[in-house]
């Protein structure tokens, strides 16, 4: 028992650390990339070739003077950014890094852990961190965070449910809703992405605007309400909502990763284990590197046409994809 | 089973371990300096006008509803899903028409606007 | 109107002369001073001379509005400009009204693009507008007292009449007036104000004029919100306010708020020599400044009646041309924006307009700022290189290669997509008859099928020597806009190839000797040329002394903001910033 506590804290530890790395490097990616694509040299000054300036910018953000509106409602403005980097954190804990290993004597998941009803424990940490954004832009009394935290709430609950239906494909064809059981799956049949192309595409479309990014970042769009749901926040508060949307784009990352894409499989891997953790990587890093491709490709969809594409479009394709699955596995096996 | 759930504990704690310092931190080393004109609401640089908790737009609520509704009908799809290739045939049928009449509700919705957002 | 073929062989202007005179006999006559031309009509007659105006004489669009303040002879006049949208010269009316009680019924129904322009006459002149639907201050905050452009009004700070001012002319010593002037000397505030005790005006009556729509009785209890887009937000082009009434996310009513960059260029104008003026026409629209130069260089001219050498005027041409491609690029890479996009096609749209600021940095010595055109000429002719080419290669390349292709991209890029189709299509739709009418110009007009632009319309410096097509499309969305935008950057391409080809290899560039103070007779004249935002006139005044009686800036972005409530009506307040963002405005231009 106390070997297990030990091994979640070191885990635990680890993976927060990691994912806060991630973090500050993929918003310096970010800029960099969004820089070379435009012609631009982007940051360059703190350190070499501007490696330091995400230290920079936390150090600047720590040190910032906290605004909080007079007609705030206190309370509920200091926990909407909590709860909306909660979520961001422990929704990773059932994603598998990589097959178990032995060490020190014991053997070790590379993850936090398994769980058996894995994939039903995301959709419920995803819907959660709803909450956040809602709050915060409640909270605010700004009538440009109101419409934000609306537009949020709503897209979210709608884009969830193509979500959700996209997820079936794989459970389907893998039987099991643990993560690990689903990436041993395609060991030996192969990545869902080739049985399950519109699942895949389902998913990333529905996770993007899960994660409020372009072109479905409808609740920031800074154009029309500055900056939605956080526009009153600054500071280390204001970061925490930045962090909380960041690593939240490596998590959907990871999911995509390892529901359609086979996760840490990879040649060599079944006598190399720890090289799962960096074919897991590595195919993580292609999805935030797409993400970020495609906010500096597309301008921003209209709301009103943001809600018909999840509900007329995106949902009835999701329905049709599970249909198709089920006849498909019945008459193919 | 039970101590995988002590690894998500411990997360959640981690979690909010990480998320609760920096602003506790962030409260112990930054200057507070707050007066009347800074802690205004942001407008724009204007005076906000009228309230701003306001009765929203009904459609809105609407959403909130059909969302309900669907999301409890996909929570019903997991366990078809998960214990699908060893269900029988007629099992097989039934989670169709099942989904068939999700299609159904849906093109309700459709049809009496609720889906148009204003 | 019953000889026919006499009417046909007559000149435009004649013929409405005739008639107008012919039928208001005694109540319009035709203006008879020195330097003068149009009519000058009684006021209370004036909404059916300009009914006549319009219905029978086809000068169906209002371009200008203007007043200016008589002070010996004690009377205000207000200035009308109209036009015809099948082409030809302008016509102009005058209204000339008492000194302490001008009332002049609007010309609001006959011509709703008369709205802001008179909003503008009532807070510079205080002219009361009769049955104006919202006479209130347009550019100075609402208690603000006295009427700036009056004559008599002297501003805070006040020195002397007119420039140059003594304290600062050479020799005499530097003395600033602000030194000498305790706080609050020089300062007029309204009977009764206390500064100590004074609460910035709330806009209440502004707010209460929105049309809000709660709930309707039907469906549930819907309260509506009241926001504020402006003047401090992202994209807003600069410090405007659209204060907007919301019914969920759609717009119930939307009234542009603008002056927050006012700083009174006309009554700078007034105090400047002649030429003192053209820098600061840099500061109107300042992506523009080529052509601003130009129109207030062709209405001085006019005055002037000097002419213009011939190389001067195929790069007067050539300067206007390239700024009407750099502004359109910007315009169409900031609508992107406005749309959503991170940065990356207003990035790459802007990269091919440095080039064409090479162009201007190396000729007229300053980028943005050029300060180039001078009555009768240019400042300076090209260098001998540029960026280390010979200048003619490097400009003729410009045209000829750099610029279509990176036309050609854009359009490659952003014409097909699918976002900003479903997002510019349908969006901001205004008839032609109603962009007519709201006297919109430029891009805003012809996406709305109107073919008017005065290079064709009313042909100035050289323009009718070139081959070019006025660029039109039939929808009058914000998609056709911004089609009109590319199309019309291919034909300044084209018509700079034309330059290019045709240019005198040498030549004067100034006519004359140049002088700091210019001789101008007296008398007005109207001057203008199609800007890429639109028609930019400029009504000059002279008594021939060295400054401008009057300088009036008939600026394209500030009437064109007219309409934007309309176009914004019933829409999602996205598309308020998408529409604005199409009708292309510069705050430098609107607030002057």
């Amino acid at each position: 028992m106390i070997g297990i506590v030990i091994e979640a804290l070191i885990k635990s530890a680890l993976i927060a650390f990691v994912l806060l790395t991630a973090f500050a490097y993929l918003t310096f990616a970010e800029r960099k990339i969004a820089a070379l694509m435009q012609v631009r040299k982007g940051p360059n000054r703190v350190g070499p070739w501007g490696l330091l300036q995400p230290a920079a910018d936390g150090i600047k953000l720590i040190f910032k003077e906290e605004v909080m509106p007079a007609g705030a409602d206190k309370v509920l403005f200091f926990l909407a950014p909590i709860l909306t980097m909660i979520p961001a954190i422990v929704i990773v804990a059932v994603i598998p890094l990589g097959p178990d290993v032995e060490l020190f004597g014991r053997t070790i998941r590379l993850g936090i852990t398994d769980l058996n009803v894995g994939l039903l424990y995301i959709l419920a940490i995803a819907s959660v961190a709803v909450y956040g954004i809602v709050l915060a832009g409640w909270s605010s009394a700004n009538k440009y965070a109101l419409l934000g935290g609306l537009r949020a709430s709503a897209q979210m609950i709608s884009y969830e449910i193509a979500l959700g239906l996209s997820i079936i494909g794989p459970i389907m064809l893998a039987g099991t809703l643990s993560l690990q059981g689903i990436v041993q799956a395609q060991q030996s049949s192969t990545w869902y992405v080739l049985w399950q192309p519109l699942g895949a595409m389902i998913f990333l479309i529905a996770g993007l605007a899960e994660l409020n990014r372009a072109p479905f970042d409808m609740p920031e769009a800074e154009q029309e309400l500055t900056a939605g749901y956080f526009t009153e926040y600054s500071g280390m508060k204001f970061s925490l909502f930045f962090m909380g949307e960041y690593i939240k784009m490596v998590a959907v990352s990871a999911i995509a990763t390892t529901l359609f894409f086979g996760g840490y499989l990879g040649p060599f891997v079944d006598k190399l284990p720890w090289l799962g953790i960096l074919y897991f990587a590595i195919k993580t890093v292609g999805f935030l590197f797409l993400m970020i491709w495609i906010r500096l490709t597309l301008p921003r969809l209209r709301y009103d046409q943001l809600m018909a594409f999840g509900w007329k479009v995106l949902l009835p394709l999701a329905l049709f994809n599970v249909v198709i699955t089920a006849v498909v596995i019945v008459f193919v096996g | 089973m039970a101590h995988e759930w002590i690894f998500i504990g411990i997360i959640l704690l981690f979690g909010t371990i990480f998320a609760a310092v920096p602003l506790v931190v962030n409260t112990i080393v930054a200057p507070k300096k707050p007066n009347v004109l800074k802690n205004e609401t942001y407008e724009c640089g204007m005076e906000t006008v009228g309230d701003t908790w306001i009765q929203f737009k009904v459609q809105y609520y609407i959403f909130s509803l059909v969302f309900v509704i669907f999301d409890v009908e996909i929570v019903f799809l997991f366990p078809w899903a998960v214990a699908y290739k060893q269900l029988p045939f007629f099992a097989v049928v039934e989670g169709v028409i099942f989904i068939v009449i999700l299609a159904g509700g849906l093109l309700y919705a459709w049809r009496k606007g609720a889906l148009d957002w204003v | 109107m019953s000889d026919k073929d006499s009417l046909d062989n007559m000149p435009v202007n004649e013929v409405a002369s005739d008639s107008l005179v012919a039928r208001f006999d005694g109540e319009v006559r035709s203006d008879t001073r020195e330097g003068y031309e149009g009519y000058i009509v009684d006021a209370n007659m004036l909404p059916e001379v300009a009914s006549v105006l319009r219905d029978d004489l086809g000068y169906d669009y209002l371009s200008s509005v203007t007043g200016v303040d008589y002070i010996d002879d004690n009377h205000i006049e207000v200035v009308y400009h109209a036009d015809q949208t099948t082409g030809g010269k302008g016509i102009n009316l005058k209204v000339q009204l008492d000194r302490e009680n001008p009332i002049v019924p609007t010309l609001v129904p006959i011509y709703p693009g008369a709205d802001f322009q008179e909003r503008e006459v009532f807070d510079m002149y205080g002219v009361k507008f009769d049955g104006h639907p919202n006479l209130r201050r347009i550019l100075m905050w609402d208690g603000f007292h006295g009427y700036p452009l009056r004559k008599d009004w002297k501003e805070a700070y006040y020195e002397e009449d007119i420039k140059p001012f003594d304290s600062r002319w050479p020799g005499g010593g530097v003395k600033r007036s602000e030194a000498d002037n305790p706080y609050g000397k020089n300062v007029n505030y309204p009977p009764g104000f206390d500064i100590n005790n004074w609460t910035p005006e709330t806009d209440d009556s502004l707010y209460e004029s929105l049309e809000k729509t709660n709930s309707n009785g039907k469906s549930l209890h819907t309260d509506s919100i009241v926001v504020n887009i402006g003047p401090q937000h992202p994209s807003t082009h600069g410090v405007f306010r659209m204060v907007v009434a919301l019914d969920g996310e759609t717009i119930t009513d939307l009234q542009p708020v603008m002056g927050y960059l006012h700083r009174n260029h006309e009554k700078i104008g007034e105090r400047n020599t002649f030429l003192q003026n053209m820098p600061y026409t840099d500061r109107l629209d300042y992506l523009c400044s080529m052509s601003n130069n130009l129109g207030y260089a062709l209405a001085v001219e006019q005055l002037m009646g000097a002419d213009v050498p011939e190389r001067a005027q195929y790069i007067r041409v050539l300067m206007a041309e390239l700024t009407r491609i750099s502004n359109h690029m910007w315009a169409i890479g900031f609508l992107l924006n406005d749309l959503g996009a991170f940065q990356t096609p207003a990035l790459y749209a802007i990269r091919a307009r440095e080039l064409i600021l090479d162009v201007f940095e190396a000729t007229a010595g300053s980028r943005m700022m050029c300060n180039y055109m001078r009555f009768g000429g240019l400042a300076r002719d090209f260098p001998d290189t540029l960026r280390g080419e010979d200048t003619v290669k490097f400009i003729t390349d410009l045209v000829d290669n750099t610029l279509p292709k990176a036309i050609d991209e854009l359009d490659h890029f952003l014409t097909a997509n699918e976002i900003v189709r479903s997002r510019c299509i349908g969006v901001g739709v205004l008839p032609p008859d109603k962009a007519i009418a709201y006297s919109t110009g430029g891009p805003l007009l012809r996406a709305s099928g109107v073919s008017y632009d005065l290079r064709t319309a009313d042909p100035y410096s050289i323009y009718d020597r070139f081959d070019f097509n006025i660029c039109t499309r039939s929808n009058g969305d914000v998609y056709d806009r911004y089609l009109v935008r590319v199309d019309e950057m291919r034909e300044s391409t084209r018509i700079c190839q034309q330059v290019m080809r045709d240019i005198p290899a040498e030549g004067e560039i100034f006519s004359g000797k140049p002088q700091y103070s210019v001789k101008v007779p007296a008398g007005e004249s109207y001057g203008r040329v199609e800007n890429p935002k639109g028609e930019l006139g400029y009504y000059v005044v002279s008594t021939g002394k060295a400054n401008p009686y009057r300088y009036h800036v008939r600026a394209p972005s500030f009437v064109n903001l007219t309409v934007l409530g309309e176009l914004c009506k019933g829409h999602k307040v996205a598309d308020a910033v998408v529409i604005l963002g199409s009708i292309d405005i510069v705050l430098g231009e609107v607030d002057r």
